[in-house]
């Protein structure tokens, strides 16, 4: 895993509309990037 | 807060149309993202680990969440903000 301090790599995905989203896109706020291990299981 | 997960689009979609999220799900069909930030080994994982991330203003992690519990983690995150 990451360690705080860490430069956050970049990344661009698709979202679940199909559009594109990077991580660059969201520079000067916070970002909680939250991992779960499949769509529709809980947490 | 940025959701996500190694499913395609209709299946984040469906997922996000159930729980009406107010944040948008990723899909990280090639693990490359899960990869590049320790969520899987390989490409051909599964699924993705549980963890979780709090990126600063500047782009670097403020914070590694390497187990989260999705009942309390919201509350934890907040807190470090």
């Amino acid at each position: 895993m990451l360690q705080a301090g860490d430069v956050a790599p970049d990344f661009e995905v698709k979202d679940h509309t199909g559009g594109t989203l990077r991580l660059s896109d969201f520079r000067g706020q916070n970002v909680i990037l939250w991992f779960y291990p499949m769509a529709d299981t809980p947490g | 807060m940025l959701g996500i997960s190694f499913d395609d689009v209709p299946a984040n979609a469906k997922f996000h149309e159930k729980f009406h999220f107010t944040f948008p799900l990723l899909c990280d069909t090639e693990r490359s993202v899960g990869m590049a930030y320790g969520a899987c080994d390989d490409a051909q994982a599964k699924t993705a680990r549980r963890i979780s991330y709090l990126i600063g203003p500047d782009g670097r992690i403020k914070k590694a969440y390497p187990k989260v519990d999705a009942a309390s983690h919201p509350e934890e995150v907040l807190k470090d903000i």
